[in-house]
């Protein structure tokens, strides 16, 4: 086992640096620059004096080498936009985005694979029909197209929901604790809903499909032949069979999230990582944009590593690999 | 040498139920209405009408779906929207299938230690979020033409279809028959084009067209942000965009385009799922999430 | 010699801008406003280094100047400045130097007392080249400034100039020397004061979380009185539309610029009303007539003054208009805003016919496709476009189609904003939506027009060069009688309009969208901000967030 892990491990870091060379050289070699912003009254001298300041003006080899040094050392660089150093944007931004996702992740997690269940247990009723017909789709909801149906509804038309932000900016440093609770809440719901309803709906239909597939193996055959009746058939058998491949989706939904949550943090502006990256591109704060994308990379494999570490706890007969 | 292949498409299609022959047709109807745009749609794409008079109309009964900030036609340009959209996805999916294809099949083919480098390899590419890479290169490159946004949907998007051929490449590798052209002295690269390619072919075709669907997502998020198709070539994804841009206003212009896309992702989800009831489990990837939205493009088995 | 009548008027569009509240409401203070705003992350709060709008805005809130601009926006002489940290001043006979006598119940934000050395030592740091400033060139004519006692700074200027005490004095915002005097001037830019700044002005900062807000609270010990609201909200919003969303549904107060679309739905039911300030840019369609390719060689379509002219008459301007901002619309007719243009400049009419027939004559014959062709080469350009700005792209395409009809073909390269200066700088573009600032002072004309603007670097982006142009705003410039000055001005400008270097579209319309409680006050065409500490909100229609007082919240009493 822990061969296994070390092995994973190392194959990271390999993809790592992969990552972090393909993403510089795509981000740096575009045109444009950080000091490249719109303002005539600021001239070349003064601009290419903070290029200078920054090391913009090296050949991007150094520049490049010069960065993968840094980030040996754990620094990320300087944060253009945000004033501070990448680690420190960072670690204010990516925490919120993990608890948006880490939540969404639980709770579509325990929707789907309950509604998957629902779904083959009641196989042939109206509601398990309707329930099918319901999750593929929200399956087939692109994203952003949700997420603005919903801040439309509900913070717009019937405005019962904040339509924007983490918190409210005024008054929630002035609230009771459970006031402020209330509020943090708020502000989540529809974000919240949004990466949940899209994710449910995958995994909901993954449970099902996986349980379809168990059913008619032999173990299942067996416990049903010894008369044990049909839900706890479903549930002690297929569903501990089914939940299996859930674990690899489990690391694998993970940086998928990252996807949705990029879309869902700029309609609702959810100020996360993906909010981040959109503003550090719009100013070419190149060291930001590399480090999410590096973030994110690190998210898929870690993802992909605790995936593979699960799977084979549960699983021995995959050990070997 | 194709004819099996054929023949198991046939068989495939009678074996299809309700909702996705439904499905099938109401795609087929919107690929046709997309090859037959210049001839259904009353207006040119980018016709102004009146800029003055008519701009932001309702739906009427001289334009159905209304019309846009400058006075377009929006059916009109829904249709050539499907133009756009359409082919934008299904290209990308072709340049997905056949690098897909050929590195799994190169890597399946080959084995060994060649495998595993190339199987390491698209480790790497699989860790890089796709979206946020989509995003972060066509912002900086902005304007990306249309040609190179195919390109750049396909290049990220074959990770899949390369598993799936190698896997099946690997199990077909022990088979009798290849097992057999190959004791008979048959060359390498001929076992897999002869042998290999038809074998792989029909879930190959099945996986990529089903795709289709993520990518037509994946490109109206991308131009919902104003980083995919451009001005003045319509999308659905474009349009979409332009509609809700007014803030609620003209309703209009956003609707029409947004149901062609829940519409179109949501046949394509229906046929998936139906192909993969009556296609052999073995075939495909077990119970492979087709991805719903964009996002969830890089769940894959 | 250069004046300047500012049509600084506020207008107001629907909606009762009329006070119902008496005197007394308008002096009572407390309230709190979120003034949203989309896009990025504000630049440096700091003075020398703040390059955007938004932290320009915060600045001139935390910030004070020695003295400040008076409302008829003269900027010759000292006629109209109104005292800030000076209270008064004193010309020396030969103009060359000027005493500023300092109020001596100025306090910086941190309670320490603000000296005649803060003075000298801001004009130190900015002039030096390690802080790497563009006030430095503006300051140029400063030498320096001395220290006469600890309330009197002396300003040494190099020569006298009809403006040299506006370049001083409007530029230069006063900076706290013992916060700023041990940072070294090259780590400025990443230092933490750009982020925690502390000014003298009627607000003060509180605090700033990133990507989320920035806030200012009243300074209640001001020498100058407190600001009447109790707190000022910047939050940052992820665009446009998401700004627009938290304006109408209430959670933001300010929203500067709402889109033409959006004002026609505001009735007098809804909650916003629309508030028109003057804007001081002005949009227009620039034509490089320099080759992108080839720098030294002149563009192949653009380079020629009939072809021009052409693509102007081509365009119903007045229809583009009327599309994008219907009756709101102010149509350019030359390098200027309206408040500030020469309005009987004549103009080129908008005649197809006639288009079609001088691209005709230019050499340019319609091809098999429709599109003009001459030796091989179709007549077809490249135009620039930020997707930032929903009216330039709109006009784009409305350009786009007009232009097709007389069998030109535009291909609209839109990017955001960074992309576009990038291409811009480099002059790599054919033509492009563009924009610039209009500026009271003629001398500015010349910097986007006159030959000497050609250059890397330099503001003739699109390198018009009319050597009768140039002589005739020199003239205007040095001409001491007004009339005359006025006339050499008309001259320039006709030549410069009948050269059509660019189509003049639109003066960029400004139009913020306010929650009606709201009572702006005191707008400027340099700034809506300007006089934000003197905005009010009735008592009467208050609302829970105007309720919360000054006392500070658990996050700011950490800082």
């Amino acid at each position: 086992m822990r061969r296994f892990v070390a092995v994973r491990l190392l194959h990271a870091i390999v993809v790592l640096f992969l990552v972090t060379t393909i993403a510089f050289f795509l981000i740096h070699l575009a045109p444009g620059d950080p000091f490249s912003f719109e303002n005539a009254s600021i001239s070349s001298e003064v601009r290419n004096q903070w290029r200078a300041q920054f090391g913009y003006d090296r050949p991007l080899l150094e520049q490049y080498v010069r960065y993968l040094a840094s980030v040996a050392q754990g620094k990320l660089g300087y944060s253009h936009s945000m004033h501070v150093p990448v680690v420190e944007a960072l670690a204010l931004r990516l925490p919120r985005t993990l608890l948006l996702m880490g939540l969404a992740l639980i709770l579509s997690f325990a929707i789907g694979i309950r509604l998957g269940v629902f779904e083959v247990r009641y196989w042939s009723t109206r509601k398990a029909r309707a329930s099918n017909a319901a999750s593929l789709l929200v399956y087939s909801l692109p994203d952003f197209w949700l997420a603005l149906m919903l801040l439309l509804i509900f913070g717009y038309w019937l405005p019962i929901l904040p339509t924007g932000g983490m918190q409210d900016l005024v008054l929630h440093d002035y609230m009771t604790p459970s006031q402020a609770a209330w509020d943090r809440i708020k502000h989540m719901v529809l974000p919240l809903t949004t990466l949940t309803l899209l994710l449910g709906a995958a995994i909901t239909r993954y449970q099902r499909a996986s349980l379809l597939e168990v059913l008619p193996s032999d173990f299942v055959r067996t416990a049903r032949a010894k008369g044990v009746d049909e839900s706890r058939v479903i549930r002690r058998h297929a569903l501990r069979n089914a939940l299996l491949p859930m674990i690899t989706l489990a690391g694998l939904a993970l940086p998928a999230l990252i996807g949705g949550a990029l879309f869902v943090e700029r309609v609702y502006s959810w100020p996360g990582m993906g909010l981040m990256v959109f503003t550090a591109i719009g100013v070419r704060d190149y060291p930001l944009v590399l480090a999410s994308v590096i973030a994110g990379a690190v998210l898929v494999v870690v993802g992909n590593v605790l995936a593979d570490i699960g799977y084979a706890l549960a699983d021995p007969r995959v050990r070997v690999h | 040498m194709f004819t099996d292949a054929i023949d198991r498409t046939r068989r495939l299609l009678h074996g299809l139920g309700g909702p996705a022959r439904v499905a099938l047709v109401v795609l087929l109807c919107f690929y046709a209405l997309a090859l037959l745009a210049p001839v259904v749609a009353p207006y040119a794409p980018s016709q102004q009408l009146d800029i003055v008079a008519l701009k932001n109309q309702p739906p009427s009964f001289a334009h159905w779906f209304g019309t846009d900030r400058v006075s377009r036609d929006v059916l009109t340009r829904t249709l050539y929207g499907a133009r756009v959209s359409l082919s934008v996805a299904t290209l990308a999916m072709l340049v997905a299938a056949v690098v897909g294809t050929t590195y799994g099949l190169v890597a399946g083919t080959l084995g060994g230690a060649v495998d595993t480098v190339m199987m390491r390899f698209l480790d790497a590419l699989l860790a890089i979020p796709r979206v946020l890479l989509l995003i972060a290169i066509l912002a900086l490159w902005n304007p990306v033409p249309l040609s190179m946004l195919v390109l750049l949907l396909g290049l990220t998007g074959w990770f899949d279809v390369s598993r799936l051929v190698r896997a099946e490449a690997m199990a077909m590798r022990e088979r009798e028959f290849v097992v057999a052209a190959r004791s008979l002295g048959a060359r390498r690269g001929r076992i897999m084009l002869r042998h290999l390619l038809p074998n792989v072919l029909v879930p190959v075709i099945v996986t990529t067209t089903l795709g289709i669907g993520n990518v037509i997502v994946l490109e109206a998020g991308l131009s919902f942000i104003g980083i995919g198709v451009h001005e003045p070539t319509a999308s659905w994804g474009t349009m979409f965009q332009e509609g809700t841009a007014a803030f609620a206003g003209t309703w209009w212009a956003a609707l029409f385009p947004g149901i062609a896309i829940v519409v179109t992702v949501l046949c394509f989800n229906v046929l998936g799922d139906a192909l993969r009831a009556v296609l052999d489990p073995r075939h495909l990837p077990r119970s492979r999430i087709a991805a719903p939205a964009a996002t969830f493009a890089a769940v894959a088995e | 010699m250069r004046f300047f009548i500012a049509t600084c008027s506020l207008l107001v569009l629907s909606g009762a801008c009329a006070d119902r509240a008496g005197t007394a409401d308008r002096a009572a203070t407390g309230g709190t406003i979120v003034v949203v705003v989309p896009g990025n992350e504000p630049s440096p709060l700091f003075p020398p280094l703040t390059i955007d709008i938004i932290s320009k805005m915060l600045i001139d809130q935390i910030y004070d100047r020695l003295a400040e601009i008076g409302p008829g926006m003269n900027t010759v002489g000292d006629a109209g400045f109104q005292p800030r940290l000076a209270r008064s001043w004193t010309w020396s006979p030969d103009s060359l130097s000027i005493a500023f006598d300092i109020d001596p119940r100025a306090r910086w934000h941190d309670g320490k007392p603000v000296r005649a050395s803060d003075v000298a030592f801001t004009v130190s740091l900015d002039k030096d080249p390690k802080t790497a400033t563009q006030l430095s060139a503006i300051i140029a004519n400063v030498d320096s400034v001395t220290v006469r006692d600890s309330l009197t700074a002396v300003a040494w200027f190099h020569k006298r100039t009809p403006e040299q005490f506006y370049d001083f004095v409007y530029q230069v915002q006063i900076l706290p020397e013992h916060i700023l005097k041990d940072i070294p001037r090259d780590k400025l830019g990443t230092s933490e004061v750009i982020r925690k700044p502390i000014g003298t002005g009627r607000f003060r900062f509180a605090r700033w979380e990133p990507g989320v807000r920035i806030e200012l609270v009243a300074d209640t010990a001001n020498f100058r009185g407190r600001a009447k609201l109790d707190r000022v909200i910047v939050a940052l919003a992820a665009d446009a539309g998401s700004a627009t969303t938290q304006l109408m549904s209430g959670q933001a107060d300010w929203f500067e610029n709402i889109q033409p679309d959006l004002i026609a739905r505001l009735d007098s039911a809804a909650p916003v009303r629309p508030v028109r300030y003057q804007g001081t840019q002005y949009a227009y369609m620039g034509m490089n007539q320099r080759d992108p390719k080839r720098l030294t060689a002149p563009h192949p379509i653009f380079s020629d003054r009939q072809v021009r002219r052409a693509l102007s008459m081509a365009l119903d301007r007045q229809a583009m208009l009327k599309n994008m901002f219907d009756t709101l619309g102010v149509l350019g007719l030359g390098p200027f805003t309206r408040g500030l243009a020469d309005t009987t400049v004549v103009q080129i009419p908008f005649d197809r016919a006639h288009a079609a027939a001088l691209l005709d004559s230019a050499g340019w014959r319609p091809g098999p496709d429709g599109i003009r062709v001459k030796n091989g080469k179709p007549l077809a350009f490249g135009l620039l476009t930020p997707t930032s700005s929903a009216p330039r792209m709109r006009y784009a395409v409305m350009i786009q189609e007009q232009l097709k009809s007389v069998g030109v073909r535009v291909d609209i390269e839109s990017m955001d904003f960074t992309g576009l200066i990038a291409r811009l700088e480099a002059k790599n573009f054919d033509a492009a939506m563009m924009s610039t600032g209009s500026d009271p002072a003629r001398a500015a004309i010349k910097q986007n027009w006159a030959t000497e603007g050609i250059g890397k670097g330099l503001q003739n982006q699109v390198s018009y060069s009319n050597r009768v142009f140039d002589a005739l705003i020199d003239s205007a410039i040095v001409t001491f009688d007004k009339k005359r000055s006025d006339q050499y001005a008309h001259r320039a400008y006709q030549t410069l309009v009948d050269d059509a270097p660019a189509v003049w579209l639109y003066d960029i319309l400004t139009i913020a969208g306010a929650q009606k409680r709201l009572r702006p006050e005191g707008m400027r065409p340099d700034g809506w901000w300007v006089g934000l500490a003197d905005w009010w909100i009735p008592a009467n229609e208050r609302i829970e967030r105007d309720r919360i007082g000054l006392r500070p919240s658990a996050s700011t009493a950490q800082q």
